[in-house]
């Protein structure tokens, strides 16, 4: 398709005001040549916005390229079928930053313009890379609660689902209980166990295909097109599913690894799961001699090393045991000992329900518990020792392990440096330093008791046990990734669903320890997730964040070198290595970030409408002044979901920044390749900034990884630099956040001022 | 009534904040038409106007704009802005919703250009800041507001000042003539996602809350802490500006109190955890003490518990405060009793913040549809008969995090979409 | 009578006496809704005179200290401000409690060992002769029975806060002044007793 492109230059908003838009017409028709220029008072007007229409129907423009406002406003306005609109910010960072009139600004606004020309002569409108077909079919693994919940919700929806259990039989633990934590009002009383009624209807459900026995030995391919083996008596078949949902549930935390509260030493001495499976079995009786216990304390280790895996679910469900002890045996003593009580929510109706029933509450540090199974502790309220003696039964909670291995298996081979936590929980929190109140000297304490007693040991927590659930056949290993203490990996604040391995979905106490009412919920959500993602395979369309996109990252394998760093750095896995060692693309596990690109030694990686082509012309489309008009020019890449938003805002907020800054947004700080820097400084740039998300501990990178590997690489860069005599600071990384619309100011205008400092790029003008 | 209309596939959601956006943008990536409700001028709610979040201590906005981002390139998803509901009637598949908009005396033409506030002189109270600071009578309101649309305050309507607002503007988009307009929206299934307003700490009269300046809530020290709130991110006592360095958390302020909020509020103790790794980031000198009953580091929070606790400038005193009252100097003084040493205590403070809890904002005069329930808190539950067609998300459905917001929001979209399939 | 104390425990937390108080002490049927905040010891104006303070009182209570609790000066310092029955985030009604335990300390004869009714013992004095309290004569009764030095002793260590509450008009110069019908407060009082005897046999 030819490309049309027609500039639109807004007047509106101070922009003829601030800058000369009659000037801003000489670039674009005289300069670059653009065959259709128009100004209008406002193009987000209905009469500016038919105008744009108006070219673009009569096929004589098909690019229009909008010099107005931010590309973040007036977005449902400036969007045309059939066109390619391309955005140029003369508003939010021209003539918002810039003192109006003055020939900086002016200058700063051409640049915008030319860019934005650039822009879209490396642009075409991407073309989907399948042709539908997607598999509507979804495999959950897991036959627990989520399980369960999963494959019945998803039949609801009309999907097709292949339900996979490892045991024998449907209902995983909830199979074993006696009654639930209550979730619905009055909130006081344990629940009935729906598990019966829940597995009848999924078995019922000719929607639904149950393997119990069976286990999944391999997935390969992606959304869509995943094609699965299962494994089930020995015989194995393979099956194409369009997306997957993880719901493999926990195992109790090993108790006995504290010796200190004796497990072990008494069968008396129980696990809340023991004593779980005693009251859903006729009743609460001593496993030394089978008598009915009068004397029973449930014990809630407060010990910080086992506390992510309890998470006040078993808080709650020693509320729970211990209620349903006294239901049974009304004179019973029954003591609940911990340290803080995590009765969440409503939850305190059924603290208060506990303690009206007569349940003793203690606080306290448990410091043993001897084989008579007298307790000792610290009674923090009463500022004493006590000896708890004459129990007849202990039960400790053990809290829940996410099973996001399978332990039942021997470790994989490969990919076992793939389970190290991706977060560090006891990364030290950023504090002031010295007694001044200069900000700027934050820095960063250690977090000591944690290292302290182990939980930070270099390299994180030994590996976790046991073999890939999946077994993915993806180049960055079999597993899926994890998060701290083995908690599947996600953005689990704002986007809980999305991990990244596009397609599947986990839920349940394998994200985080919940409880049955939660676990429901949330397979509801992962299987809203994994439809969305059939339907997204199917047209051709990313996931999220970029939801909607149809680009994809095309390789031209003619001069690829087969060196393998895109395959090695795509944090969603897309890309594969075929035996021949050239990259293969499953365009529907990838994002679109951009950070193969970036990898890209030979520059043949890329999408339609983004190349290292595209952003190099960009870079080169900008004047930069000679030597002698003493006026520096710096590239900054901003990582467009949070510092170019931030751009924006300083904008909005009025913020001075130095006219001499040249922003080009990127997708992903992933995405900005080493040879856009040369080029920059070849061009006689005098500095450059990355401006990219949080990295590593609590990373805030939507794509997980991109910012990270940007800086990785960039801190090679000062070699190069070294090389060509020139000084190292003239390239900078900085992480910047979304709320930093007053930061990104300073920062940009100290680096112009320590560039100012440094003198001008000496390569100017060669 | 709803018998004669025809089934709408609609999915209407009520409330923008976190949860409602969530809803929405789930609802209208899966191909389903979806009106999003929201009784103020801009997205966001609650969580808009925090600093950060627990734990990992990352920017709302960041998740925020992703889901504007998503907004605007969907064209399934139609936001209202100024429009609270009044009413619902009808059963699953036909509910017609009765909805009022507020004027905003600003229309779509708005650009954001900034020239109404150049000439407004009047200051209102800055609703964004929770009354901490001022702000012209046409404003945004806040840096990243979406829709990016100004606003007039009603104070100035019909005054001069609005005349001159209204010819401040070159795109007609200041319309003083707006009035409150009210109509009927069907749709097949309605998502609750109303959020929450914090607890009123000036009923906890014993806390001195309207009685000291430096005793303030946990959504006003938000404020305090955000670049763009009142102080530009630095946490400064009220009454005299000076830094606030010694600082008392009073956990449960109103919370899990049957004076009060029967409930634990599930977010104040990870909130003040927060707060205090913002004054530590701030000062090197900062003091805090966190007064609490039992600190319930719920899901996996509870390694944030412990790097905070390991943090010798951060004391953790069991103990529920009985009373705070100002000091001779002006000072707030938080007595009660240590409970671990056994201690009445006296303590003076820079700045006091009570961790408020939340409370829904639906209100028990809402007159609800027969298959809506609520408990006894106002807490909307999830639809358990077969043939609801209502959904709760977010904290209308329970005191409940943004982790856990985020995904009963995704929930509640998958529960709506099957209700209008199943019509 | 009330129901007899539970026997001597062998053993810490025992809940037997907890379960009496639950029982037999009023208001105790809501102490174990305790959730020990602190609330009302912090609250307590005179909590520094307490020598355990309610809420550790409670506590003491569900370890079974039966001993402890009863000889305890905490509910004999309780002046029924009601503060802490206010604040209370659990409804548990203190000052109720703490009077009844109080007399029960009576009854079962743990008061004896303490000087912790002087007090009570003075202003009931003044309230059943006079149908009032007056505050000299509280407080002079309440010195005295330490002995006459120690009386005159701290007579004097409060003299000052005396003078401030005359300047403010808290105490009044002159005779005492009681009810009217002292004759008919008495006969009120002889009902009462008789009331209660009459329920103490029937339960």
């Amino acid at each position: 398709m030819d490309r049309k492109p027609g500039v639109y230059l807004c007047e509106g908003c101070g922009i003829a005001e601030a800058v000369s838009v009659d000037d801003l017409e000489q670039v674009a028709s005289g300069e670059l040549k653009v065959p259709a220029c128009k100004r209008h008072a406002a193009f987000c007007s209905e009469e500016g916005v038919a105008l744009i229409a108006k070219d673009i129907e009569s096929g004589e423009v098909n690019q229009p390229i909008i010099v107005a406002c931010s590309p973040r406003v007036m977005t449902d306005r400036f969007t045309f079928p059939d066109a390619q609109v391309i955005r140029a910010n003369l508003r939010e960072q021209v003539i918002w930053t810039q003192p109006p009139g003055e020939e900086d600004t002016q200058a700063l606004a051409a640049d915008n313009l030319r860019m934005a020309v650039a822009q879209a002569k490396n642009s075409d409108p991407p073309v989907p890379h399948g042709e539908g077909g997607a598999s509507r079919k979804l495999l959950v693994v897991g036959g627990g609660v989520s399980g369960l919940t999963a494959a019945r919700e998803a039949a609801r929806m009309g999907v097709e689902v292949i339900l996979v259990e490892k045991g024998s039989a449907l209902g995983g633990w909830a199979r074993k209980w006696s009654r639930t934590i209550p979730h619905r009002p009055p909130y006081r009383d344990p629940q009935p166990n729906g598990i019966g009624d829940l597995i009848a209807a999924v078995e019922a459900d000719p929607a639904v295909t149950v393997m119990t026995g069976a286990l999944v030995t391999r997935t390969a391919g992606g959304p869509g097109d995943f094609t699965v083996t299962l494994s089930q008596g020995g015989k194995e078949t393979s099956e194409r599913v369009g997306a997957i949902v993880v719901a493999t549930g926990w195992r109790g935390y090993d108790i006995a690894r504290h010796e200190y509260l004796g497990y072990g030493t008494s069968p008396d001495i129980v696990t809340d799961i023991e004593f779980e499976e005693l009251l859903a079995n006729g009743g609460i009786k001593r496993k030394s001699d089978g008598a009915v216990p009068s004397n029973l304390a449930f014990i809630i280790p407060g010990d910080s090393e086992r506390m992510p895996y309890s998470s006040g679910v078993s808080d709650r469900v020693a509320i729970k045991q211990a209620l349903q002890v006294i239901e049974a045996v009304p004179d019973a003593m029954v003591y609940v000992i911990y340290e803080d009580l995590r009765a969440h929510g409503t939850a305190e109706e059924f603290y208060r329900q506990g303690q009206e029933a007569g349940i003793i509450f203690q606080k306290g540090r448990v410091k043993s518990v001897a084989a008579d199974l007298t307790v000792t502790l610290d009674d923090d309220l009463l500022g004493q020792e006590v000896p708890l003696s004459g129990l007849d039964m202990v039960v400790l909670s053990t809290g829940m392990v996410p099973n996001s291995t399978n332990v039942d298996l021997s470790p994989a081979e490969e990919g076992a440096d793939q389970l190290a936590d991706d977060i560090d929980p006891a990364a030290p929190v950023k504090v002031a330093r010295g007694n001044g109140e200069d900000e700027a000297e934050a820095a960063e304490t250690s977090g000591n008791g944690a290292a302290e007693n182990g939980a930070a040991e270099e390299g994180g927590e030994p590996a976790l046990p046991g073999g890939p659930i999946l077994n993915l056949q993806y180049r960055q290993g079999p597993h899926l990734p994890i998060l701290a203490h083995g908690f599947a990996d996600s953005h689990f604040i704002c986007f809980p669903y999305e991990t990244r391995r596009s397609g599947i979905y986990t839920c349940g106490p394998v994200r985080r320890a919940m409880t049955i009412a939660d676990s429901q919920q949330d397979a509801q959500g992962a299987v809203l997730k994994a439809i969305q993602a059939m339907r997204a395979a199917d047209a051709s369309t990313a996931l999220h964040p970029r939801v909607g996109d149809l680009s994809f990252p095309e390789f031209g394998l003619d001069i690829c070198t087969k060196c393998r760093r895109c395959t090695v750095e795509c944090p969603f896995g897309a890309i594969d290595e075929q035996d021949d060692g050239y990259p293969v693309l499953n365009a529907t596990r990838c994002r679109r970030c951009g950070t193969c690109m970036g990898a890209c030694p030979v520059r043949t990686i890329s999408f339609k409408n983004y190349s290292a082509q595209m952003v190099a012309d960009m870079i080169k489309a900008v004047e930069v002044p000679d030597e002698f008009e003493e006026k520096p020019r710096i590239l900054v890449f901003a990582c467009e979901n949070d510092a170019y938003p931030a751009l924006d805002m300083a904008g909005i907020n009025r913020h001075r920044i130095s006219p001499y800054i040249r922003i080009v947004p990127v997708r992903c700080l992933g995405s900005v390749t080493m040879l856009w820097i040369s080029t920059a400084l070849e061009c006689g740039y005098d500095g450059v900034m990355l401006m990219g998300c949080k990295t590593g501990d609590d990373y805030q990178c939507h794509f997980v990884k991109g910012s990270g590997i940007a800086q990785e690489r960039m801190a090679k860069v000062g070699e190069t630099l070294k090389s060509l005599a020139l000084e190292e600071e003239r390239v900078q990384v900085e992480e910047v956040s979304i709320a930093d619309s007053g930061r990104v100011a300073e920062l940009l205008n100290s680096f112009a001022g320590k560039i100012d400092e440094i003198g001008l790029n000496p390569f100017k003008g060669f | 009534m709803s018998e004669g209309r025809p089934r709408s596939q609609t999915i209407a959601v009520i409330g923008a904040g976190i949860a409602g956006v969530t809803a929405a943008v789930e609802v209208a990536e899966t191909g389903y038409d979806v009106v999003l409700l929201e009784k103020g001028p801009s997205l966001g709610g609650r969580v808009t106007r925090l600093n950060r979040y627990f734990p990992k201590l990352c920017h709302p906005t960041c998740g925020l704009e992703i889901n504007y981002r998503r907004i605007k390139e969907n064209p399934r998803l139609k936001v209202i802005t100024m429009a609270e509901v009044q009413g619902v009637s009808g059963s699953r598949g036909n509910y017609s919703l009765t909805v009022k908009t507020r004027p905003r005396y600003v229309n779509a033409n708005c650009t954001a250009c900034g020239a109404c506030s150049e000439v407004a002189e009047t200051e209102v109270t800055d609703p964004f800041n929770y009354g901490l600071s001022r702000v012209k009578a046409a404003y945004l309101p806040h840096e990243h507001a979406f829709p990016m649309r100004f606003v007039v305050a009603p104070e100035v309507i019909g005054t001069p000042e609005a005349e001159k607002i209204k010819a401040a503007c070159k795109y007609g988009a200041v319309d003083l003539d707006e009035v409150e307009e009210t109509f009927e929206l069907s749709a097949g299934a309605v998502i609750w996602a109303t959020g929450w307003r914090p607890y009123d700490a000036a009923k906890i009269e014993v806390y001195g809350y309207k009685d000291c300046p430096d005793i303030i809530n946990n959504v006003e020290l938000e404020r305090l802490a955000n670049h763009d709130g009142p102080t530009g991110g630095r946490i400064l006592r009220p009454s005299d500006g000076e830094p606030a360095k010694k600082v008392a958390f009073i956990q449960c302020a109103g919370s899990r109190d049957i004076n009060h909020l029967p409930y634990c509020s599930m977010i104040c103790c990870l909130a003040s955890l927060k707060h205090a790794a913002y004054l530590r980031e701030q000062y090197a000198d900062a003091e805090v003490d966190i007064y609490y009953i039992d600190i319930r580091a719920h899901d996996k929070m509870s390694a944030f518990y412990d790097r905070i606790r390991n943090d010798p400038q951060v004391n953790f005193i069991k103990s529920k405060p009985g009373h705070i009252v100002a000091g001779e100097d002006g000072r707030p003084l938080v007595c009660g009793e240590r409970t671990i040493e056994r201690e009445i205590y006296r303590n003076p403070y820079d700045l006091v913040v009570l961790a408020t809890g939340m409370v829904p904002s639906l209100g028990a005069n809402f007159t609800a549809p027969a298959d809506l329930e609520k408990d006894e808190y106002g807490f909307v539950l999830p639809s358990v008969a077969d043939d609801g067609g209502q959904f709760s998300a977010g904290v209308a459905s329970g005191p409940i995090d943004v982790a856990l917001s985020t995904q009963s929001a995704t929930a509640a979209a998958l529960k709506a979409i099957q209700a209008v399939r199943a019509g | 009578m009330s129901v007899a104390l539970p026997a001597e425990a062998e053993r810490t937390y025992d809940l037997n006496f907890a379960r009496w108080v639950y029982r037999n002490v009023n208001g105790g049927d809501k102490l174990s809704l305790c959730m020990q905040c602190g609330v009302c010891s912090g609250s307590c104006p005179i909590g520094t005179q307490m020598d355990y303070g309610p809420r550790k009182l409670f506590m003491m209570i569900r370890a079974g200290m039966k001993e402890e609790v009863l000889s305890s000066n905490t509910m004999w310092n309780c002046t029924s401000c009601y503060r802490c029955v206010v604040r209370c985030p659990r409804g548990v009604p203190v000052t109720y409690i703490l009077q009844d335990l109080a007399s029960k300390a009576v009854e079962f004869g743990y008061a004896k060992k303490e000087d912790n009714t002087r007090f009570s013992k003075a202003f009931w004095w003044s309230a059943k002769t006079f149908g009032r309290t007056d505050e000299r004569l509280v407080t002079a009764k309440y010195y005295f029975s330490f002995g006459l030095v120690e009386g005159i002793r701290k007579g004097l260590g409060n003299l000052k806060i005396a003078l401030g509450m005359i300047k403010a008009g808290r105490m009044h110069l002159g005779a005492s002044h009681g009810v009217k019908d002292r004759k008919g407060l008495q006969a009120i009082l002889k009902k009462a007793a008789e009331i209660e005897a009459r329920e103490a046999t029937e339960s």
